[in-house]
């Protein structure tokens, strides 16, 4: 048959003994760990060759195994979320001021990570977050909030979720800053828990949760749940 | 990921119950030579794209195409889920997007080459028409254009 040969990473078996592509390799790694480790260069190789052996198989369906059991990640298999997570008594209050404060942590990130960054789904720099964080206040307290770098193909939900994106990686990216070693769960309660831009992003993911429009509704998804 | 039984019931029955396609057989192609020399190219549901690039949005079923060129500090990640941990994404591309992995492979002689783009889509897509319809095909047809004999297909 003509085509391209593929093989490919399973995470979920039992959707891919539905879905029944040709050359799969399931691994049990946490989601958003396919490759099993990051900055595991030795296990990413034996994941990734374990995908590539399935090549030489001469007919399929084929699903796999991948021998280990799930010694990539001292993770939990899925993430916390926030609705999970109570916030401290004494969680600071001034966003902005704080958001300015990650700042300093956020470019020792940038030099550590020879300048990779998750933030840029806006397209606004993180030098300018401070409006960022002025327009999600408004917008959480229902006013009628914007801004000019908004494009006008990009409906509002979509770009409050960039916003709140963008905003969740400087914290998150400062936070492996001051502390390295952290792993998402450790993170997500630090972010959730204590930082006032998480409870900030709580009150974003009401507004739009409260809306009528599944559009309005699936940016709350992807905000906090 | 772990087995059902290690999840949470709430993402345990989320996935019991997300609609994933059934299909009874797969399009089966063999590979056409030894691997040594084929021309690879990732295919990565994990919502990336060059920064810069139009984010993907709830739903979204178009794609990206990602130059294998590209220096991994400009590769941003839009996937509209909060179901999977960001931070080993945050540390290190090659988590969902092996390739400084398999330049080392190109590089060793393991695999032929890599092809010129790698192409993004976004995962967790409830509803998957016009990626199999429109989308999908229009990257097979790009892959084979650029002269790919291999595609790894990867989630996030």
């Amino acid at each position: 048959m003509e085509g391209i040969a593929t093989t490919s990473i399973s995470l979920v078996r039992e959707h891919t003994e539905k879905v029944k592509p040709p050359r799969a390799l399931w691994v049990p790694f946490p989601f958003g760990h396919a490759l099993g480790r990051p900055d595991d260069a030795a296990l990413q190789h034996r994941v990734l060759r374990a995908a590539l052996e399935l090549l030489s198989a001469p007919a399929g369906p084929v699903l796999r195994d991948f021998p280990d059991d799930a010694e990539g990640s001292d993770q939990p298999p899925a993430p916390v979320q926030a609705s999970t997570i109570a916030p401290a008594t004494d969680v600071p209050r001034d966003v902005a001021m704080e958001t300015t404060q990650m700042r300093r942590y956020h470019e020792r990130w940038l030099e550590t990570s020879g300048g990779r960054t998750a933030c840029g789904l806006t397209g606004i720099p993180v030098t300018r977050f401070r409006g960022v964080v002025r327009f999600l206040e408004e917008f959480a307290d229902g006013g009628d909030a914007d801004m000019t770098e908004r494009s006008a193909d990009v409906p509002l939900p979509n770009f409050v979720r960039y916003c709140a994106d963008d905003l969740k990686a400087l914290y998150y990216e400062g936070h492996l800053a001051m502390k390295s070693a952290a792993g998402g769960e450790e993170i997500a309660r630090w972010f959730w828990g204590e930082t006032a831009a998480g409870q900030l992003l709580r009150r974003v993911r009401n507004r739009l949760d409260a809306s009528d429009d599944p559009r309005w509704k699936a940016a709350a998804f992807g905000v906090a749940r | 990921m772990p087995r059902l039984d290690r999840l949470s019931q709430i993402a345990r029955n989320n996935l019991l119950t997300f609609p994933a396609q059934v299909n009874e057989t797969a399009p089966f192609v063999r590979l056409p030579k030894p691997l040594e020399g084929c021309r690879l190219a990732i295919v990565t549901t994990a919502g990336l794209h060059v920064r810069g690039d139009r984010p993907f949005a709830p739903g979204d079923q178009t794609y990206r195409a990602i130059p294998s060129d590209t220096p991994a500090v400009d590769i941003v990640q839009s996937h509209t889920s909060i179901g999977f941990d960001r931070v080993p994404m945050l540390r290190d591309v090659n988590i969902s997007f092996p390739i400084d992995r398999l330049r080392e492979l190109v590089a060793r002689g393991e695999v032929g080459g890599l092809g010129s783009r790698s192409y993004s889509f976004m995962g967790a897509q409830r509803e998957a028409a016009r990626i199999e319809s429109e989308t999908g095909p229009e990257v097979a047809r790009l892959l084979r254009d650029e002269g790919v004999d291999v595609a790894l297909i990867t989630p996030t």
